[in-house]
């Protein structure tokens, strides 16, 4: 194995455990290894908005189409906004990128989030198929319709009495439906965990030296937690 | 603490102990491996057999758009998918990033694949043409004409000198759209710069906390299929690569028992606890 990679397997084995000691305690290994992350990632970013400007920009001003020119003029003046008194220019190439976004959202943004989702509510079957389906539609159906009346009619009136049945099975809908996300978000959360852990194992455990090494690492991060507490 | 009560401590029982007792969870099965079934479900089948039924000569393109946190779910899939594409005959993968770690993680996913082992050969079969900027403007630019876009591979190869690009100039060249992601801006774009307006096929994985808002665009037709990286075990199954997906599954499941029975511990701890001061 090459030693750069060595090198990087032993790096990124390090910092996988001083990152993931927040979970037991504070520490400024953990500190250590989170602003070298945001540092990294910083510059990881720099190089590639560099290589961007060179990439799309420059190569084609060089290639003769001069109209980038004005892209460039447009960047450069985004750079006003650190200038207490020219601030204001930077507003001009800011309404020209989230004119350019916006643009391009709404040429398809009905078409693609109101009318396909509202023809798929609408064309599903409530009496025909196997009964499983049937009462899945009858359930979608009626929570897409509480949910929009939760979030339409929203004066107090709507939300009492007799009506006030409407809403509170709109509110059973979104619980049911912010608990799945939320069981998702864990099982991506620990998909990742599992992820670190076996590159552990699996890389970094089988180098030379790191069987040794990992009882120090943990040591000594035992160590800056209880300081760290004491302190 | 001796004038705490069971139920109070156990709905205060110390982060420490409860993340050392799932870090061991975590490690058993990694060790000694249980082997659980990986069940397939309708969705991974669908993109298995959508994936199945390309002719040869069929162009897909392949958005990395994840970042390096969701290289642990999205990498495996991504790769899975990446050797049922190579082991068809005469199926051309055109890979682009609209996330700006796509491309090492494109080049970490090809270590892993060895595209020669199904003698998939780089700018004839397959090819990388680098991070485009601007997430949608870049999947609007792309489908319109995407020679006016990027005119280089990843490398800063001209992309005139691999044969794989000849006759691909934007969206209406591709047959079939993936898109790996982490964001929502990637994987609703997609439906919005390409489907809607190109009615390109697409299918979609993404991070299991992403389905819920992907679902209702593939309930629509917009998406032939939404999966998240966390089922790469059942892909793996199908196209019979097992790697990290199916090793994961024991893990994710033993690790979801536990967090069955902490969730179940806080609940009883907090309604005996009711219970007692009603």
């Amino acid at each position: 194995m090459e030693l750069s990679l060595v090198i990087q397997i032993w790096m990124a084995a390090i910092f996988t455990i001083w990152i993931y000691s927040i979970a037991f305690r504070d520490n400024d290994f953990f500190k250590f290894a989170e602003y070298t992350f945001v540092g990294a990632a910083a510059g990881h970013s720099l190089v590639y908005g560099v290589d961007n400007i060179r990439r799309y920009g420059w190569d084609n001003l060089m290639g003769g189409a001069y109209l980038y020119i004005i892209a460039f003029l447009l960047g450069i003046l985004l750079y006003t906004r650190y200038h207490p008194q020219y601030f204001w220019v930077s507003r001009y190439p800011l309404s020209v990128m989230v004119g350019i976004g916006i643009g391009l959202s709404m040429r398809s943004i009905v078409t693609a989030e109101f009318i396909a989702q509202i023809k798929a509510t609408a064309s599903m079957s409530l009496l025909r198929g196997d009964l499983w389906t049937i009462v899945q539609n009858w359930i979608f159906v009626i929570l897409c319709l509480a949910t929009l009346y939760f979030f339409i009619f929203t004066i107090p009136e709507a939300h009492e009495g007799g009506l006030g049945i409407i809403p509170k099975i709109a509110r059973y809908g979104m619980m049911a439906a912010f608990s799945y996300s939320f069981a998702n978000t864990v099982l991506s959360r620990y998909n990742m965990i599992f992820g670190r852990l076996n590159f552990l194992y699996t890389e970094w455990l089988p180098l030379t030296g790191a069987i040794i090494a990992l009882p120090v690492v943990l040591a000594l991060l035992a160590y800056a937690m209880i300081r760290k507490s004491k302190g | 603490m001796s004038g705490q009560s069971i139920w109070d401590r156990l709905e205060n029982i110390p982060r420490e102990i409860l993340y050392g007792i799932l870090l061991v969870v975590f490690v058993i099965p990694m060790v000694f491996p249980l082997g659980l079934p990986v069940p397939i479900s309708s969705n991974v089948e669908t993109w298995y057999d959508t994936i199945e039924a390309l002719p040869p000569g069929s162009v897909v393109m392949i958005d990395f758009g994840y970042s390096g946190g969701g290289e642990p779910e999205l990498g495996p899939m991504a790769v899975a998918v990446y050797k049922h594409l190579f082991r068809k005959d005469g199926i051309k993968v055109v890979a682009m990033s609209t996330s700006i770690e796509g491309t090492q993680l494109w080049d970490r996913a090809m270590d892993e694949i060895r595209p020669e082992s199904y003698d998939a050969v780089y700018g004839v079969d397959y090819i990388h043409i680098g991070y485009i900027a601007g997430t949608e403007t870049a999947m609007a630019a792309i489908g319109t004409d995407l020679r006016a876009t990027t005119s280089t591979d990843y490398h800063g190869d001209s992309l005139s000198q691999f044969s794989i690009m000849d006759g691909i100039n934007g969206a209406e060249d591709f047959d079939l759209l993936i898109c790996y992601t982490t964001g929502g801006d990637q994987s609703e774009g997609w439906v919005r710069q390409w489907v809607t307006v190109y009615g390109t096929d697409y299918m979609c994985s993404v991070l299991a906390m992403m389905v819920p808002t992907m679902l209702p665009y593939q309930d629509a037709g917009q998406i032939i299929s939404v999966t998240s990286g966390a089922q790469a075990g059942e892909m793996e199954s199908l196209v019979r690569v097992p790697a990290r997906g199916i090793k994961s599954a024991d893990v994710i499941t033993l690790t979801h028992i536990l967090v069955i029975i902490y969730v179940l511990i806080g609940n009883v701890a907090a309604l005996m606890k009711r219970g007692g001061n009603s």
